[in-house]
């Protein structure tokens, strides 16, 4: 941790309010304390010693600050707000405690509580209880009906049903694929596994897996990876959140070839990747700079892809909207690859909404804790989407899944949300690949 | 918390809702400076109407209690205008950010003030119409502002400022008191009100309802931008330009303090580093043949003054990446230090080269960074000091670099604000360029809409400094003197900082 904790990348803020537009919780209330100035405000006078982190009117503005950090790509200046703001979360969870809330969610789906076993017991009932259908029959507004939709939009889906893989040119998709020379050479990759992603989505490893596969990456595993810590620093632990980094440190090192460099990580969670590439800043004082080189080798699957074309596809025959999640546009600048994942399917129409990049309202632990405030963020993305009428929805960030999927859900839309790589992974399949 | 203040709180809560009251210290402190941070004022209570009939409401309710009040939009002004003191209410407009009409066959708008300005024109643009004036902070101020600060912008040279483009207002008076001002075809008789409260920097109460006119968007654009080695020669370009008598829609300098900024932002437009300023101009028209050929004459002229290169912006995403480097520089001046004074004063366009060498003389006397960046066709300059606030003493020899430039402006015959109004921070240079009787008569202007100056107190007129204030001299602490008609005095002692 550097000397002001992450406090000094506030220090460029002179006021302008270009930030302000780009605030989803501004957007909502319109008040300047839901602002990134008007908490870069707060910040400050908490950093020094102005404010009190019990005060209830700091604790209420920053708690309901998403993380989304999408005031970062408009500051002219490049303040690093959510440095700032992990900073200051930090100082909260220190004097006030972490609310039961969000300790029994990070014990349940994180593992952090020491309990691995339980963790694992808690998403073996969770798919089980998916299975029955019955989430997705419940999906509604209120608390508890939200979080059945959430579980639902977590299931596998299948496009068969909703449209058909094209064939074109009279042959069979799988024809024109022979033409191409395999890729040059194979490279080694550890994938990350994550928490929620192996716990909810394991059939997105799955299609991460064969697709980067198909591209020439040979994907291996690291064994004692755990999870990456993103909820517990978003949630001021930022003890825990070393002690994670360190063990992941620890897994992933040793996964390289004696003399190579080691191979690098493919993530397949926007909020895992943009946690995972902070390790640096982390893990600040640690020795020899593990955490930045640790942080050096992160990949999102959508940019491993993307560097090798990827190889073309069967067709499908669809229209679905792209949904770029915060931690991928916002925290990791990453906009073009996943649109290159997508335009990889042949036919598929890509269509964007115009507030796309703004927040969904999930934002981790927050759709949980602050519900009010993610429904209301939540609300102009599906009205647009409303608007669009997409066959399917494209986002690559487990809780802009479930987040999305659950507010469709209860808004009665039949529309579902996937990740890219699933939707190529269909393409690849039709077209033989894996035959 | 006296009982006057809870009992206050409680009425505008009746009004708006508790949510949309804020009256914790945090919350209140967030609204404690605008666009131009070295001001901070902690505003008693804040408030959040949704609606207008809120917002009759609430000032007819601090009518009948006296109390103080302060209208603000986004908080994006520059000079201090929209900030209130312990004793007064902070009426925030944000939520009125409704666009309630576009009449595209007649050229007309109508919004609430809370609407952000960029997103007029984004809503416009379908009928292939704009809202023309576009201060660099348009991405986030709203019209509600502009109005109160009658904002300029770019294109305000060809087109005019916010004053030329309103054609009507619904104004709630101090006293709550509904009036319209103006008309769809202009002041329909007598003194143009409407022309009045444009500029009125809040002092004459809050427009609830505005009529802008719209104009087509221009058929045929060229964006230009022209290097020069030296800022004296990008001055003198800048005069030659408009001698030739074509009017340039835009006509910007930067010099390459603030070049460096943009180009190391995210907002990196591709000007020349090395350049010691850049001119950015537009010209745009209906016809494309008429503007292509004015592009080639004056590219010639840039040439024939000193420019070291021109290029045209090949594309709408080029010029895009031209104008958004422009308009956030100001906000990339956080880059070079932690804080920043950006200032505002028009100059004879003539006098540009030598008030340039004057402000760049005036920073190295100090030892500041000053950056320009500007509206050079208009003569309105913006110098931007950078320093750093921790060091002792830095501030108060800003300050006073800053009344040397400005006083280098008046010298030159200029005057201390162009677009940013004069609020708090320009109070001080009022006395400069008016006399008491000047001031008095402004003040007196300023009573027949709010004659217990209760909208926005403290700001514009220098009131110390008017005639009947005769024997105090200290204009810039001047900034309360309607105490005696305020019959409240309610205070939220709520915070330690002012106790």
């Amino acid at each position: 941790m550097t000397e002001r904790g992450g406090f000094e990348g506030l220090d460029s803020c002179v006021h302008c309010g270009f930030c302000l537009q780009a605030c989803p919780t501004f957007l909502a209330t319109g008040d300047e304390a839901d602002s990134p100035r008007g908490r870069i405000e707060l910040m400050r006078a908490l950093e020094a010693g102005e404010l009190a982190p019990n005060d209830p009117g700091v604790a209420l503005h920053l708690d309901r600050c998403l993380g989304c950090r999408g005031c970062e790509p408009v500051c002219p200046s490049g303040v690093s707000y959510g440095r700032g703001l992990e900073a200051s979360r930090a100082l909260l969870a220190e004097r006030r405690g972490t609310p039961p809330l969000v300790r029994a969610a990070l014990a349940a789906l994180t593992g952090t509580g020491g309990d691995m076993r339980a963790t694992r017991l808690v998403y073996a009932l969770a798919r089980a209880l998916r299975a029955t259908g019955v989430p997705g029959k419940l999906a509604g507004w209120g608390r508890l009906r939200f979080a059945f939709g959430m579980l639902a939009a977590t299931a596998p889906k299948d496009g068969g049903r909703r449209w058909r893989s094209v064939e074109v040119g009279g042959g069979r998709p799988r024809a024109n694929l022979h033409r191409l020379p395999p890729p040059s050479m194979t490279s080694p990759v550890l994938l990350f596994r994550g928490c929620v992603m192996q716990g909810l989505f394991p059939h997105v490893h799955a299609a991460t897996v064969r697709t980067l596969e198909v591209n020439g990456y040979a994907v291996r595993d690291a064994p004692g990876q755990v999870c990456c810590g993103a909820l517990h620093a978003h949630a001021g632990l930022r003890g825990e959140a070393r002690r994670l980094a360190r063990a992941n440190v620890a897994a992933f090192g040793a996964g390289g070839d004696a003399d190579d460099a080691p191979p690098l990580i493919v993530v397949n969670s926007a909020g895992c990747g943009a946690m995972l590439k902070e390790y640096g800043h982390l893990l600040h004082d640690e020795s020899d700079g593990v955490g930045q080189r640790f942080a050096a080798r992160v990949r999102d699957v959508t940019e491993l892809l993307a560097e090798r074309g990827p190889r073309p596809g069967a067709p499908i025959d669809a229209t679905v909207a792209y949904d770029p999640p915060c931690h991928l546009l916002h925290a990791q600048r990453i906009a073009a690859p996943p649109e290159q994942v997508l335009r990889a399917i042949p036919v598929l129409r890509v269509i964007s909404t115009p507030d796309a990049a703004q927040c969904c309202g999930s934002a981790g632990l927050f759709t949980l804790v602050e519900p009010e405030m993610s429904r209301a963020v939540l609300q102009p993305k599906l009205a647009s989407l409303a608007q669009a009428r997409p066959q399917m929805i494209v986002t690559g960030n487990p809780g802009c899944v479930m987040q999305i999927g659950a507010g469709l859900a209860a808004a009665g839309s039949p529309i579902a949300v996937r990740h890219p790589v699933e939707l190529l992974d269909e393409s690849y399949r039709a077209a033989g690949y894996y035959a | 918390m006296t009982r006057d203040g809870r009992s206050l709180i409680a009425a505008l809560a009746g009004i708006v809702g508790a949510r949309h009251v804020r009256t914790a210290l945090p919350e209140r402190i967030t609204y404690a400076r605008d666009g131009l941070p070295t001001h901070r004022r902690v505003p008693g209570v804040v408030v959040l109407p949704g609606s207008r009939d809120e917002v009759i409401a609430i000032v007819r309710l601090l009518a009948a209690l006296g109390v103080p009040f302060v209208p603000r939009g986004a908080g994006t002004g520059l000079s201090g205008g929209a900030l209130a003191d312990a004793d007064a209410v902070l009426v925030v407009l944000t939520r009125l950010n409704r666009i309630l009409r576009i009449d595209p066959r007649n050229h007309l708008a109508v919004v609430e003030p809370g609407v952000v300005n960029v997103r007029l024109s984004a809503a416009a643009a379908p009928d292939g119409l704009l809202y023309s004036p576009d201060p660099s902070s348009q991405t986030a101020c709203t019209i509600g502002g502009n109005v109160a600060e009658n904002a300029g912008g770019p294109h305000c040279l060809k087109y005019g400022v916010t004053a030329t483009h309103v054609l009507a207002l619904e104004v709630v008076l101090a006293d709550g008191q509904v009036v319209e001002l103006g008309s769809l075809s202009g002041e329909p008789w007598g003194p143009d009100l409407v022309g009045l409260f444009v500029g009125s920097e809040g002092n004459f109460g809050i427009a609830t309802r505005i009529t802008v006119r719209l104009l087509p968007i221009p058929r045929a654009v060229r964006t230009l931008l022209a290097d020069f080695a030296a800022l004296r020669t990008a001055g003198e370009a800048v005069s030659a330009v408009i001698a030739s008598g074509i009017v340039p829609a835009a006509l910007e300098m930067m010099d390459q303090s603030c070049i460096r900024a943009v180009e190391d932002s995210v907002y990196a437009a591709g000007y020349p580093r090395d350049a010691a300023a850049v001119l950015l101009l537009e010209l745009d028209g209906a016809q494309e043949s008429a503007v292509a050929a004015d592009a080639e004459t004056i590219a010639g002229i840039l040439h024939a003054h000193g420019a070291r290169s021109v290029t045209v912006a090949a594309d709408a995403k080029q010029r895009e990446r031209l104008w958004q480097g422009r308009k956030k520089a100001f906000g990339a001046m956080g880059r070079l230090s932690r804080d920043l004074v950006v200032q505002d004063a028009v100059v004879p366009r003539s006098a540009l080269p030598d008030v340039l060498e004057t402000i760049a003389r005036i920073a190295g006397a100090y030892g500041l960074t000053v950056s320009n960046v500007f509206h050079a066709g208009d003569g309105n300059l913006h110098p931007n000091i950078s320093f750093d606030g921790r060091v002792p003493g830095l501030k108060a020899r800003v300050d006073e670099a800053s009344g040397e430039i400005m006083a280098a402006c008046i010298a030159a015959g200029g005057t201390i604000t162009g677009e940013h109004g004069v609020g708090l921070d320009k109070l001080r240079y009022m006395p400069l360029l008016f006399d008491g009787d000047a001031l008095a008569a402004m003040r007196a202007v300023r009573r027949v809409f709010d004659p217990e100056e209760r909208v926005n107190p403290g700001k514009v007129v220098p009131v110390h400094a008017c005639r009947e204030w005769v024997g105090s001299v200290n204009a810039e602490r001047g900034t309360r003197n309607a105490r005696a008609d305020v019959r409240s005095d309610f205070r939220v002692p709520t915070s330690a900082l002012e106790t």
